[in-house]
């Protein structure tokens, strides 16, 4: 008997790929999956221009200088000290600038004086220095931190949590796995399925299958280009580093992970949402206000949510900006978290009590298109 | 295990409108029409007897099988819906053949049984199309083959001759008399009566969801004892067996018919008018021939509902 439901789902599975990867009205599924690829791809275009633009303040200094070197500069310093300690600078621009000659001078009388500006451009290769001199001084000083996998990391961890997991994912489930079933009563083809001699619960199966196979290749391939495109501008050692020696090969992993037990969860959810309602727009909205207000529920309620448990597996946490009011800390940081094997566990259970509901649901359906 | 289609007492209401109420029928093998007009609990009836819609009260049972056992009770019914939708993308073969793989059916064996009922339903050369480049009559029948595609014990059929021209239908009457011959149970839904009419063993009239007759079309008649037959007396001299018809006390109306070669009388008990005729016959009284002019399903309906809804 499994060996024929096992059949049936995969003649199920067959017939579901061809309307969950093709059918004109999910194109937007992969607009949204190709959105945060499209990001990293910018932001690596971006990074690789600034970095070969340091490459060629580099190929012009006169001596090779480290960060600590690029720190050493300090305000009020003369410029013949700040070319003592780094060399003729690479890039330098001077211009002349008029300014009061004093500032609580009265403006109906005030004299302006000239003041000699020059702007000097180091770097290290991976940080810009650009001091600001007026009048041969140091008057200010801007050292610009250049990317590092560990900080872009963060960055990463934000786009994931925050566009990737939260709308991406869940939208591209709601799209997917609501029209499941929903879409067939639209398209009035579901008799097809109710009409041969399998079990209606093995039909939901299959459509689950067929829904989890679509979004799980959609989404894993939008997360591995995201991964590629961040990694992708820095230099290879830095690279090496950053996988083998600070987990950036592990948290790949754990985001392609949390990326399928998301597809799993939130396709539970919306499976069951599509059996359930007519119109996809309230338990949409329903199932994303639940998810969005997760961190201020009570403990027991929190655990109903496929996001808490999903927030718990994601490896790097986003800090709060200083001064961010504890109600948005709230949202971003996870107060709350569980371990990795009761997360995982809870979706599962999550997913498997959302299953059995629509597999109850798929029972009791009843083929009556006029009320459609 | 029961070797009826049993229905009952069922009813079913969609909120609170009546599909079918109170309904108790027992089907035997063979080709039985649920005849009515549009509206009348036909599809409400076969949705029932394929577990698409369950019943509000009541129970239905196919040859023993529950209706929500989808998965054994699909391996002896197939049904032709009236739904002329299909799953996206599929051509006329594909859609047979994904209905045998999903029913569990290897691949070698659903390719040759896809093309055995589809060389059935005369679409061979147009089954490597798309369905949505299909005709109505070409759409009924590849919802024909995928009916009768695992030769189903019980063949449900929602007005199964929609839209095919005069040789698709009779080839399809041929194809329903060779499938009931075989001892199945073929249920033909149709408002078209004529039809129905030549093919039945058996008719299930209904009316606004009510059973208001069953069973053989010339047993519905005798049922309604109360209504008078009418009778076509084919003959030479129409107007003078007309006048003596009239002296009879059996005939309540004569009509002359409107080809002059015939008479069409009404009477209420038929068996003694026959014998009646007989008499006159070998009195020497010139009758060609003797046949009911209304024992049709057309005729029936018109009885038991009036005129007006039978021809609606």
């Amino acid at each position: 008997m499994k060996r024929l439901w096992w059949a049936q789902i995969k003649a199920v599975v067959r017939l579901e790929m061809r309307k969950t990867f093709f059918a004109r009205r999910g194109l937007w599924i992969y607009a949204i999956a190709a959105l945060p690829v499209i990001l990293f791809v910018a932001y690596a275009i971006a990074t690789s221009t600034q970095q070969h633009r340091r490459a060629t303040v580099v190929s012009q200094s006169e001596r090779r200088l480290t960060y600590q070197d690029l720190q050493t500069v300090k305000p009020g310093m003369p410029s013949q000290e700040v070319i003592a300690l780094l060399g003729k600078p690479p890039i330098r621009f001077h211009w002349t600038d008029r300014q009061p000659a004093s500032a609580d001078q009265n403006p109906e009388n005030e004299t302006m004086v000239e003041v000699q500006r020059e702007q000097y451009h180091y770097s290290d290769g991976q940080n810009d220095l650009f001091v600001e001199l007026a009048d041969d001084k140091v008057e200010s000083i801007n050292l610009g931190e250049g990317s590092n996998p560990r900080q872009d990391s963060i960055v990463f961890a934000g786009v994931f949590q925050f566009f990737f997991l939260r709308l991406a994912i869940f939208f591209g489930c709601l799209g997917i796995f609501m029209n499941l079933f929903r879409g067939e009563i639209l398209d009035r083809s579901l008799h097809f399925y109710f009409l041969a001699p399998v079990r209606r619960e093995v039909v939901m199966a299959g459509k689950f299958l067929a829904g989890l196979l679509a979004t799980c290749t959609i989404f894993v391939t939008s997360e591995v280009l995201q991964t590629i495109a961040f990694l992708w501008h820095f230099p290879a050692s830095a690279r090496v580093v950053y996988l083998y020696h600070n987990h950036g090969l592990e948290h790949a992993a754990i985001y392609l992970g949390v990326t399928l037990l998301a597809c799993i969860g939130y396709g539970a959810f919306f499976l069951v949402a599509g059996l359930l309602f007519r119109n996809p727009i309230l338990p949409a909205a329903a199932i994303l206000i639940w998810e969005s207000i997760n961190p201020f529920l009570p403990g027991i309620l929190k655990q109903f949510s496929v996001i808490y448990y999903l927030k718990s597996l994601c490896p790097v946490d986003i800090p709060s900006a200083p001064g961010t009011p504890p109600v948005l800390s709230l949202l971003i940081s996870n107060s709350d978290p569980v371990s990795a094997p009761v997360a995982v566990l809870g979706i599962f259970g999550v997913t498997l009590l959302a299953l059995y509901a629509s597999s109850l649901q798929v029972r009791r359906m009843q083929i009556n298109y006029t009320t459609e | 295990m029961s070797d009826r289609i049993l229905f009952e007492d069922v009813s079913k209401f969609y909120g609170e409108i009546l599909g079918v109420n109170r309904v108790n029928l027992s089907i035997p093998p063979g080709i039985t029409s649920l005849v009515g007009p549009n509206g009348s609990g036909k599809t409400t009836l076969m949705n029932l007897m394929t577990g698409l819609v369950r019943p509000t009260r009541g129970r239905v049972e196919i040859l023993g099988y529950q209706t929500d056992d989808s998965e054994n009770l699909f391996k002896i019914l197939g049904y032709s819906t009236q739904f002329d939708a299909f799953p996206k993308g599929l051509t006329g073969f594909q859609f047979v053949y994904s209905y045998l793989r999903l029913a569990g059916r290897d691949r070698e064996s659903a390719e040759q049984l896809a093309w055995r009922v589809i060389e059935r339903v005369n679409l061979v050369d147009t089954a490597q199309r798309n369905i949505a480049g299909y005709s109505k009559g070409m759409r009924q029948r590849i919802r024909l083959a995928q009916a009768l595609a695992h030769d189903p014990k019980v063949l449900v059929l929602d007005e199964p001759l929609n839209g095919l021209d005069p040789l698709a239908r009779s080839e399809m009457i041929a194809l329903f008399r060779a499938t009931a011959a075989q001892g199945c149970y073929v249920i033909i839904s149709s408002h078209i009566l004529h039809e129905v009419d030549v093919i039945s063993d058996q008719v299930v009239l209904l009316s606004n969801g009510y059973v208001v007759a069953e069973g053989q079309i010339s047993t519905v008649r005798g049922e309604i004892q109360e209504h008078p037959t009418q009778i076509l007396i084919r003959c030479n001299h129409p107007r003078e067996l007309a006048a003596k018809m009239l002296e009879n006390e059996l005939t309540i109306e004569v009509a002359i018919h409107k080809d002059e070669r015939g008479l069409l009388l009404k009477t209420r008990d038929a068996d003694r008018f026959y014998l009646a005729l007989n008499d006159m016959a070998l009195n020497g009284v010139d009758i060609e021939s003797i046949a009911p002019a209304d024992d049709d399903v057309l005729s029936v309906y018109e009885y038991l509902i009036g005129n007006e809804e039978a021809v609606r």
